[in-house]
């Protein structure tokens, strides 16, 4: 992007996507880095891309994460009351991370924290009847979205309440994007939901809109061993189509 | 997406701000971050939200569109993403001149990013107003 975009002063950073300042709750590394970003203002003399030469401090210590909480064992029972069941074990940790942080990023879809039961529940029903073209019947949740958008948000914010009952458990810092993913895909009714919805999806009439969300659902290499990404897909695609 | 299948852009005028110890320093994001009550991004989205300089983290909230990277780091601490509290610890220590009123937020993900243009001189705009030296854009 930088080499398109051409800015003046340009650092490129050795870090995993969604950590630009490279070290979670180390002030000074992130200091470091736009230190190093705002040093540019006084070097550079035209356009300059400069590469950060340091790693960030934890990169690694994901390789060998697992979560101590054996999901599998929800094995009986429909799809939705798998998922319930999985969603009921991780609650207390996703209850202790909110109160630990008072905040949560829970609820873009629309729903709100003590919805979640009723988000799950709603997501296992599209995946189980392929139903991607119309919002879910709900008295109980305002959608932030239409389809077959909502989709996408209805999945982040499962996978974020995921995120954060796995972040309140013993251990160091939050497992990395592919440790996150390896366990959601391998190891969880929402992994086995997330595929089947994207199944839908696949099968949805013939929408740009609708393979593209498939493509936004699932991260790259977990949609039945390869992506879920259209091959093709231009920009802007109209909402309506 | 690769650099050369990207139609090119720049570079623009080049401009030297004042020393760094005199600068007022806004962010530019483009993680789709917004205030909880703004409306979230959509696809393909070439608007932008407003985040003010006291903005509060439970306040700020992420609907970036991909998939491609977790929440979990911004959810843990924000300035990974957002880094307004390094900026205001850089300012209390004189190493920059001051930290911005407003600082703004687009989504990413676009394979055209000329098409940020209008909107990309808007908030240039709204920053000289602001007093602002230095746009450090800080994408995901």
């Amino acid at each position: 992007m930088s080499e398109a975009v051409v800015p003046p002063r340009a650092l490129w950073v050795p870090f995993d996507l969604g950590r630009p300042l490279g070290a979670i709750d180390d002030s000074e590394f992130q200091k470091n880095v736009m230190r190093t970003a705002f040093g540019l203002l006084d070097t550079a003399v035209e356009p300059t891309i400069e590469d950060y030469q340091i790693e960030a401090p934890d990169k690694g210590l994901s390789d060998t994460w697992s979560c101590p909480l054996n999901l599998t064992s929800e094995s009986s029972g429909s799809l939705g009351e798998r998922l319930l069941a999985e969603v009921a074990r991780l609650r207390p940790w996703a209850i202790e991370t909110r109160r630990q942080r008072g905040r949560t990023l829970f609820g873009i879809s629309g729903a709100r924290e003590d919805q979640v039961d009723e988000l799950a529940r709603q997501f296992a029903a599209i995946a189980e009847t392929g139903e991607v073209t119309s919002e879910p019947v709900t008295d109980e949740i305002s959608w932030a979205f239409e389809m077959p958008l909502l989709l996408r948000h209805i999945a982040d914010d499962l996978r974020t309440f995921y995120h954060e009952a796995i972040a309140a458990q013993p251990g160091g810092n939050a497992p990395d994007h592919d440790a996150l993913s390896r366990w959601i895909f391998s190891d969880t009714v929402l992994g086995e939901t997330l595929v089947l919805v994207a199944d839908g999806l696949t099968k949805a009439p013939d929408s740009p809109m609708a393979q593209l969300v498939r493509g936004l659902l699932i991260p790259e290499g977990h949609y039945r061993g390869g992506s879920a990404f259209p091959k093709e897909t231009k920009f802007p695609i109209d909402p309506a189509t | 997406m690769r650099a050369e299948a990207m139609p090119a852009i720049g570079p623009g005028e080049w401009v030297t701000p004042p020393q760094l110890d005199q600068a007022t320093v806004a962010i530019v994001s483009t993680a789709g971050l917004h205030r909880r009550i703004d409306p979230p991004f959509a696809v393909g989205s070439l608007d932008y939200r407003i985040i003010p300089g006291d903005i509060q983290f439970d306040d700020l909230v992420l609907s970036h569109i991909s998939a491609n990277f977790d929440r979990s780091a911004f959810g843990q601490d924000p300035n990974i993403v957002f880094p307004i509290d390094r900026l205001r610890e850089l300012a209390s220590a004189g190493e920059i001149g001051g930290v911005a009123r407003w600082h703004y937020s687009f989504m990413g993900a676009m394979p055209d990013p000329s098409q940020f243009e209008e909107t990309g001189e808007e908030i240039g705009r709204l920053m000289a107003q602001d007093g602002v030296d230095v746009a450090f854009l800080v994408p995901i």
